[in-house]
């Protein structure tokens, strides 16, 4: 282990922890480590450790006794809840695998994955339950649980423990699957971060639980630090309450850390309640300007990178100050190097593949259990890792989540007037938006003025917006007069 | 209060949540994203704002496209609490 992160925190706090490589094991050792501290509060009701583990073992009895078989796939289908981080715990702990859907899937799309990931029980909460009618599965309320209490059963550190979508979440997702180990290791080294970390923390989960960012930092974390920890159901209504939790470390992506800074602007910085001293902030890239910005009011805002298949934390910077635009150094339990300027890594954290995608496995995956990340990078001397781009073509939302451009050109080709379009990343003042550049039909323009053209193709972009998520929305419209560069094959080709 | 001022409270925030953006053509036919440029994220500050500002909570529906939606949600949010304060003084 580079002494790094272990130097971090405080020698008595590290002497406590250690990485615990499976979750029934590591709900033994927060259950009988922070017993009677509060674990989750929903501001109404707040559960104790040893209370949020009891009912995790009343949840597991409920599925034990729907007939599973270890190995099945368990669908959670909530918001950001105290009864949804208990469920996949529940199911994780039983020998299941746990799918959290993302809250904002249409009906037809979460029918659509519990076909595609053979879920056999799908857990969904009370308000969405009309959605599921037609679920191929066993359908049960997230809140249900039985009386009893049921042990953790046997698992394996390379058993499956958890799916998670990664590349596009409204078509054809990817479905990465990880075990134990790797969502233990990324919970493990989220704990690092400068100064004392264990059993005082507030940590509002602003984050769904269905990103890894969400569910591992986030969360798990959280918990193995024996925080406090609030989910937020209703982002806008907990927000609000943001100067009566008091949080003390939030993880946050960049746009949710502009957000803040933008509350700070209208009301004044009390509006953070006081006691925020860390931000954990990833999944996109990290300005420096939002470093600097929070450093005057305080608080230090540490970011690192990472990806789904690798458990969450691949990289951590606690020096931000010094190394604004570096994304840090290697976590623990893990190798990482450069090849032919990609950065590859392996260890603890890495993914076991896609589900039922051997030929997308073997792309990500090499034999000897390197992850190719797809982006670009170097090291420096000290150790100090840089991200200067990206192989892959993937949008990376502002929430986090990454996008395939061609998931959101799809809805375009039913517009005849056009021939072809580009989706893609680019940044305004130093903010990335969704920009697309249409080529219309050479029929559809003659006789058109320029205004013309471009009133009829805002408004074509303005109704495809309107039914796409609100994260995948196009921010900014180009029309071309000429034609794409192209491909041998005649496909408009990518940058 | 008339569209008008509801307008000229919405550019206040508009000019918090987005430093950057000319407000002078901003009408009740902009669109939110593709004329103004807000991201799901930007929209969420905006409505934090409009509560704050305006005292009223919004409902959880489907996103704003047009300012003119946004105008006529403050306005029916507006009227409704001043009905409530209606029904209370007249108790």
């Amino acid at each position: 282990m580079s002494s790094y992160f272990y130097n971090l925190i405080p020698a008595e706090e590290l002497a406590q922890v250690k990485y615990i490589p499976t979750i029934p094991e590591f709900l033994n050792w927060i259950e009988n480590k922070w017993s009677d501290k509060p674990a989750a509060s929903d501001t109404v009701n707040t559960y104790t450790y040893r209370e949020f583990c009891t009912r995790i073992a009343r949840k597991r009895a409920l599925l034990n006794s729907l007939g599973l078989e270890k190995g099945d796939n368990v669908a959670i289908f909530e918001r950001t809840s105290i009864d949804a981080i208990e469920m996949f715990l529940a199911a994780t702990s039983a020998g299941y695998v746990g799918i959290i859907l993302p809250t904002a899937l249409p009906a037809q799309a979460v029918i659509g994955c519990c076909m595609k990931f053979r879920v056999k029980v799908l857990a969904v909460r009370e308000e969405f339950s009309g959605m599921v009618k037609d679920a191929p599965c066993k359908v049960i309320l997230s809140s249900a649980m039985s009386d009893e209490a049921a042990p953790s059963a046997e698992v394996d550190r390379n058993d499956p423990a958890a799916i998670f979508f990664t590349g596009g979440t409204t078509g054809a997702p990817k479905g990465a699957i990880l075990p134990h180990r790797a969502l233990m290791r990324g919970a493990f080294n989220g704990v690092f971060a400068p100064g004392s970390q264990l059993g005082w923390h507030r940590q509002i989960c602003l984050l769904p639980l269905s990103h890894v960012f969400g569910l591992i930092r986030s969360t798990l974390s959280a918990f193995y630090a024996g925080a406090e920890w609030f989910p937020a159901e209703d982002m806008k209504a907990t927000i609000g309450k943001l100067p009566v939790i008091k949080p003390t470390l939030l993880v946050l992506v960049p746009g949710l850390c502009e957000i803040l800074l933008g509350l700070v602007k209208m009301y004044g910085v009390q509006f953070l309640g006081g006691e925020l001293k860390t931000i954990i902030a990833g999944a996109a890239n990290v300005a420096p300007s939002l470093i600097s910005e929070f450093d005057r009011m305080g608080i230090k805002l540490l970011a690192g990178y990472g990806m789904t298949e690798g458990g969450n934390l691949t990289t951590g910077n606690a020096d931000v100050l010094t190394h604004p635009t570096s994304v840090g150094k290697p976590y623990d339990g893990q190798e990482l190097k450069i090849v032919d300027g990609e950065i590859w890594f392996r260890g603890d954290n890495t993914f076991l593949g896609y589900y039922g995608d051997p030929e997308k496995t073997e792309e990500t995956l090499t034999e000897d259990g390197w992850i190719r990340t797809g982006d670009l990078g170097y090291i420096d001397e000290d150790g100090f890792v840089y991200i200067t781009g990206r192989i892959k073509n993937l949008i990376i939302l502002a929430n986090g989540e990454n996008v395939s451009p061609e998931e959101i050109e799809s809805p375009f080709y039913d517009y005849a007037e056009l021939r072809d379009v580009l989706v893609s990343e680019q940044s305004e003042g130093g903010k990335s938006v969704i920009a697309i550049e249409i080529l219309p039909r050479p029929g559809f323009i003659e006789g058109k003025s320029e205004d013309e053209i471009y009133g009829h193709f805002k408004k074509v972009v303005e109704e495809v917006n309107s039914k796409l998520p609100s994260t995948h929305r196009i921010g900014k419209i180009t029309i071309r007069k000429e034609d794409f560069p192209r491909t041998g094959s005649m496909k408009v080709k990518r940058n | 209060m008339t569209r008008n001022e509801i307008l000229d409270g919405l550019k206040e925030l508009m000019a918090l949540v987005k430093p950057k953006l000319d407000l002078s053509g901003i009408g009740e036919d902009s669109n939110l994203i593709t004329d103004m440029g807000l991201d799901s994220l930007s929209m969420l500050l905006l409505s934090l704002g409009i509560e704050n500002k305006f005292s009223i909570r919004l409902p959880n529906q489907k996103p704003f496209q047009a300012v003119s939606e946004v105008i006529d949600c403050i306005a029916e949010q507006l009227s409704a609490e001043g009905q409530k304060e209606q029904t209370t003084q007249n108790k």
